[in-house]
């Protein structure tokens, strides 16, 4: 490698980490300061503890929230994954009509949220569907549809064609072709495109705030007690969070790795 | 096998793909048991044809039949050929013994049985080892047996071969070429095999189609494409050859003169009555291959030509001589002899006579 080259990767790289560090560090003071009692609006640094989540464990209302939460993300995942490989599958290959497809299944992963939920809390009232969880589940769907579409998409695409020529060719019928051939090389993308529909619904808030009824998820919980003022819970919560959504998308990131890559390195 | 009886009938079949024509009405019919290799330059149709037989394409006109039966409208899956893929198309989550299995298994044949069938079809390509290995795990020759042993499992009528063995390296290739061809001998089944490499269809071939521009040019055994070319796109394309035009001349019994620039020339007609009955004056081109063509002495009567030796290369067990004969328009003739040992007396730039004997000759029409 040449200097310029090396200069300018090193470059890079220096502000790579610097965008990084502006953007997350802020998160590590709530973390760091979960971890301390609160008296008279002071954080105590000299004891540290884990009473506050604790606590948080033993608090009705969040754990409600959170149950909320995970049946949610639940349902956007099947409904989204469902949804977004059929679409896949359905303009694999076709060429009219699947950029307007396209447009109309990124726009509301691309338009801001309180757009988005806007258009979601006017179409419910105009056609008469009470908010409730059902209303927040399909705000959910189409919110995360994109992802799993293009997950699924892409793996297609790096599909050989030959495969399912081959399968026709032993003999096999449409349908073996699409469970024996087709689903078992999607399987992958399709477990990634869940984890990452998962995490987004898991953290989703303004689309949430917008069409939900009585019930409520955990970041909109989270989104009311900071209304408060910043608290030792919502730090622990904060944290919890945090750490839960990086998880999932490191897990994704795993299943979205070309197999071949896989294999190549073992 | 009964070689003589016609397994597979194509006629006048046409493929288009949307305004752009591919083949042009051809006729081919495949006899039972028969290697029989389709040869032709990229975009000569060859794969097309391929294609349309194992039922990947439909065609645009025409009928292919099987044992006499139309079979033109058959789905894919119920024809009784299987396909080596150019890329192999081995199916990358099912182990090797998975993806041989895979044609006994959306039959339903019961799994004693496949298994049973498998590890026979894996013995036969010598991957008896290999079963619970995953393609990703294999070399390119090892995929190439496997993907050979997933198609012959099902007892195909005729076994597809769509180049395959372009992605291997020359070595491989070589015993990759004899590893089919013993194959074939031993399951007796008819091999369709395409390429565009004629020492490859001349190593294998019972017979070769050779196919230009969508046409089929000449279909016969790889001796009768190299002596008896009925075209000057066969007498170039299949092995080297030298090539003079001219104007056809008088019949005398077997041989027939030509008129060319370099003189005139006595070529064999024997066995080819269309070339006793072409018209004189007809144009035409003689041909005579490397091997053919020798330094004249005394007893040489016919087809003496003179040239000056324009370069010697020396290959192997032969070398060859190019030499640059005639005037206005100059001629470039390749003369092969075998090497030896002291070498040879020649010198570039030396002026030689040339002959070869009339029935080593052939014409063919413009």
């Amino acid at each position: 490698m040449t200097v310029a080259p090396r200069l300018s990767t090193l470059l890079l790289a220096a502000i790579t980490i610097l965008v990084a560090a502006l953007l997350y560090s802020p998160l590590f003071v709530p973390i760091v300061s979960s971890f301390f009692p609160v008296a008279r609006g002071e954080v105590d640094w000299s004891s540290p503890t884990v009473s506050t989540y604790v606590a948080l464990a033993a608090n009705h209302e969040i754990l409600l929230a959170l149950r909320t939460t995970l049946v949610v993300g639940a349902c956007t995942v099947v409904l989204s994954v469902a949804g977004g490989t059929l679409l896949a599958l359905y303009y694999h290959g076709r060429r009219a009509g699947r950029s307007l497809l396209q447009f109309i299944i990124f726009l509301p992963f691309l338009m801001p949220p309180i757009i988005s939920g806007l258009a979601l809390l006017i179409f419910f009232r105009e056609i008469g569907i009470e908010r409730s969880l059902l209303t927040v589940v399909i705000g959910h769907t189409v919110f995360v549809l994109a992802i799993v579409y293009r997950t699924v998409l892409t793996r297609l695409q790096s599909m050989s064609r030959t495969l399912v020529e081959a399968s026709y060719d032993l003999g096999a019928t449409k349908w073996q072709t699409f469970w024996r051939v087709i689903l078992p090389n999607l399987s992958s993308a399709m477990v990634g495109g869940a984890i990452l529909a998962f995490a987004l619904s898991f953290d989703e808030t303004m689309i949430t705030i917008l069409v939900t009824g009585t019930q409520t998820t955990l970041p909109v919980r989270l989104w009311a007690m900071m209304r408060l003022g910043f608290s030792p819970d919502i730090n622990a919560l904060v944290a919890l969070i945090l750490m839960f959504t990086v998880l999932l998308c490191a897990l994704a990131a795993r299943f979205l790795v070309p197999r071949q890559i896989a294999t190549q390195r073992s | 096998m009964n070689q003589n009886s016609d397994l597979l009938t194509l006629r006048s079949v046409s493929k288009s793909y949307g305004t752009v024509p591919v083949l042009y009405g051809i006729d081919l019919a495949i006899r039972d048991g028969e290697f029989l290799t389709v040869l032709g330059p990229s975009g000569s149709g060859k794969t097309t044809v391929l294609r349309l037989i194992g039922g990947l394409e439909p065609l645009t006109s025409g009928e292919i039949r099987l044992d006499g039966q139309d079979i033109s409208g058959m789905p894919i899956n119920r024809r009784p050929f299987n396909t080596v893929f150019q890329d192999y198309a081995l199916f990358p989550h099912l182990t090797v013994a998975g993806n041989v299995g895979y044609g006994l298994s959306v039959r339903h044949v019961p799994r004693k049985e496949i298994s049973r069938r498998v590890a026979e079809a894996l013995e036969l390509v010598q991957l008896g080892r290999f079963a619970d290995r995953f393609p990703a795990q294999l070399s390119g020759g090892q995929r190439q047996r496997v993907a050979l042993a997933r198609a012959l499992i099902c007892q195909p009528r005729l076994v597809l071969l769509d180049e395959p063995l372009a992605a291997l390296d020359l070595e491989l290739r070589r015993q990759m070429q004899e590893f089919l061809k013993s194959i074939q001998r031993e399951v007796k089944t008819t091999f369709l095999f395409v390429t565009h490499d004629q020492e490859e269809a001349i190593g294998m071939a019972d017979r070769i189609c050779v196919m230009q521009a969508g046409h089929i040019r000449q279909l016969g055994t790889p001796h009768e494409l190299y002596y008896k070319p009925n075209c000057e796109f066969v007498a170039r394309f299949f092995g080297e050859n030298n090539l003079v035009a001219g104007t056809l001349g008088e019949v005398r019994g077997e041989f027939r003169a030509i008129e060319t620039a370099l003189g005139r020339l006595v070529c064999s007609v024997n066995g080819q009555p269309h070339l006793k009955a072409a018209a004189a004056g007809a144009s035409g081109f003689a041909a005579f291959r490397p091997e053919a063509l020798h330094f004249a002495g005394d007893g040489d009567a016919d087809n003496r030509l003179s040239g000056t030796i324009a370069d010697l290369a020396f290959a192997g067990s032969s070398t060859v001589a190019t030499i640059t004969a005639g005037g206005d328009v100059a001629h470039r003739l390749r003369l092969r002899f075998p090497s030896r040992v002291d070498g040879s007396a020649l010198r570039v730039g030396e002026t030689v006579a040339l002959s070869f004997a009339p029935h080593e000759g052939h014409l063919v029409l413009a």
